[in-house]
């Protein structure tokens, strides 16, 4: 289980998250930023200060969004 | 105290670590607690102080600092060393089957270790800047110790969390001049603080970000880069704190040769580890059906504490007599 970033991030990329991230699980990608769902702790900081309300905790992500739980996690594979 | 021999090192002073602190002492074991802060308290005091806690059996509602002083007035009553700002770094054993542990500033020694490291060593996150750090013993500060030190000073704080906020409302009445610089006009902090900000003193810079330090011995100014003009402004200062929050990471103790389980370390039901007179407890441990909270990490405690006294002394009892029979004939 992991938080998951999803499309309004895309082009958005405040970066807001990636300051109050505690373990600095929030990398940039070239269109949107992304959750390394390995080190994300699910604190959930990262939620209220999007600007764009893109950040959800997996089970929450609206159907229409889904394909991203697997693109934050495919960012992150090796 | 470093070269003495404890029976039992608790590696971070998180909830868990504080309340393994406390049992260790209940079952009459010589206790150290190191943490790699200079606060104990974990996640809760570095991540959420002022969120209020539901579901911590026997408290309706707490807030999350409140827990930790009780949980220190606990864990401090059978006075355990406690070790701050020194992170674990290394272990060896010892011809006699004891550790020696190495932390980034010393050397410990100990029977047996309870790692309760969490999600991680925290850390203030840095500066991104090159001469940063060579400030860092000097007027750079990542936490406020004293307040004292900023008497009648021109103080910068860089943030826009609640630290940040709160600090600069704290310090506006001791020293000469607070600015308080953030890279967003909005900031994160509790609407109450941040109304009270707009009717203090404070000067607020936004949005700014850092681009340089200048100085010679000390840091005398910085300078400022507006996010959207690029225009860039100098400030000058006797002191510069920095609020950017706390980043974890497990670092040195994935190199152990501990089991793990993703970052987390993988114990058995007496929280042992696969390394003997090692043991885990707290968010950091992995075992068939854990859960990652402050209840089920207090069980763990308990369960460890009582596998090391077993450990350290073959005659004693695993299961532990109850506190209402006993506490009060411990000597402390
Ligand atoms: C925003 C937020 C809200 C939460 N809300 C709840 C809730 O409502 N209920 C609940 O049950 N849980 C909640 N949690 C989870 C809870 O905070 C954790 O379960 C708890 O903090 C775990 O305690 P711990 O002692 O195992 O680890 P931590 O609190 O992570 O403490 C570990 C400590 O060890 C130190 N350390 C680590 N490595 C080293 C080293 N090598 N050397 C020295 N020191 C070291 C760290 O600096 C840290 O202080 C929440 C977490 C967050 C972030
Ligand atoms: S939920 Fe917490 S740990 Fe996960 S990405 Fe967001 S801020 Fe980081």
């Amino acid at each position: 289980m992991a938080h998951v970033i999803t499309s309004p991030c895309r082009n958005e990329k405040a970066a807001e998250c990636t300051e109050v991230c505690p373990v600095d699980a929030i990398q940039p990608g070239d269109d949107q930023y992304y959750i390394n769902p390995d080190r994300c702790i699910d604190c959930a900081a990262c939620v209220p200060v999007c600007p764009v309300n893109a950040i959800f905790f997996d089970e929450d992500v609206p159907e229409e969004e889904r394909d991203y739980i697997k693109k934050n996690e495919l960012f992150f594979a090796v | 105290m470093n070269g003495e021999l404890y029976d039992v090192t608790i590696v971070g002073g998180g909830p868990i670590g504080l309340f393994a602190s406390f049992y260790g002492g209940m079952r009459q074991l010589k206790v150290k607690i190191i943490e790699s802060l200079p606060q104990l308290g974990g996640q809760l005091a570095a991540l959420y102080p002022e969120k209020y806690i539901y579901d911590v059996a026997g408290f309706p509602k707490v807030k999350a600092q409140d827990l930790v002083d009780h949980l220190k007035e606990q864990a401090l009553y059978f006075k355990p060393a406690v070790v701050l700002g020194e992170t674990v770094q290394e272990f060896e054993r010892l011809d006699d089957g004891t550790f020696r542990l190495m932390t980034d500033k010393n050397i410990h020694y100990t029977k047996t270790i309870l790692i309760t490291a969490g999600i991680g060593s925290f850390q203030p996150r840095k500066l991104n800047l090159e001469n940063a750090a060579v400030y860092e013993e000097k007027n750079l500060h990542y936490f406020v110790q004293n307040v004292n030190r900023f008497q009648g000073k021109k103080v910068c704080i860089l943030g826009g969390g609640d630290s940040a906020v709160d600090w600069a409302l704290t310090l506006e009445s001791v020293a000469s001049h607070v600015t308080l610089v953030h890279r967003r006009n909005k900031f994160r902090a509790h609407e109450a603080s941040v109304e009270q900000l707009k009717n203090s003193r404070v000067e607020i810079l936004t949005p700014y970000t850092i681009t340089g330090l200048s100085g010679g011995e000390e840091i005398e100014a910085v300078t400022l880069e507006h996010t959207e003009t690029k225009e860039t402004i100098n400030v000058e200062l006797d002191e510069l704190i920095v609020n950017y929050g706390f980043v974890s990471s497990l670092g040195p103790l994935k190199k152990w040769g501990l089991n793990l389980h993703k970052n987390s370390i993988v114990t058995n039901a007496s929280m042992e580890t696969n390394i003997e007179g090692i043991y885990a407890a707290g968010d950091i441990v992995h075992y068939e059906g854990k859960v990652k909270l402050i209840v089920t990490g207090f069980g763990d405690a308990a369960t460890a504490i009582s596998s090391i006294k077993a450990y350290v002394d073959p005659d004693a009892r695993k299961q532990p007599q109850h506190s209402t029979s006993i506490f009060e004939k411990l000597t402390v």
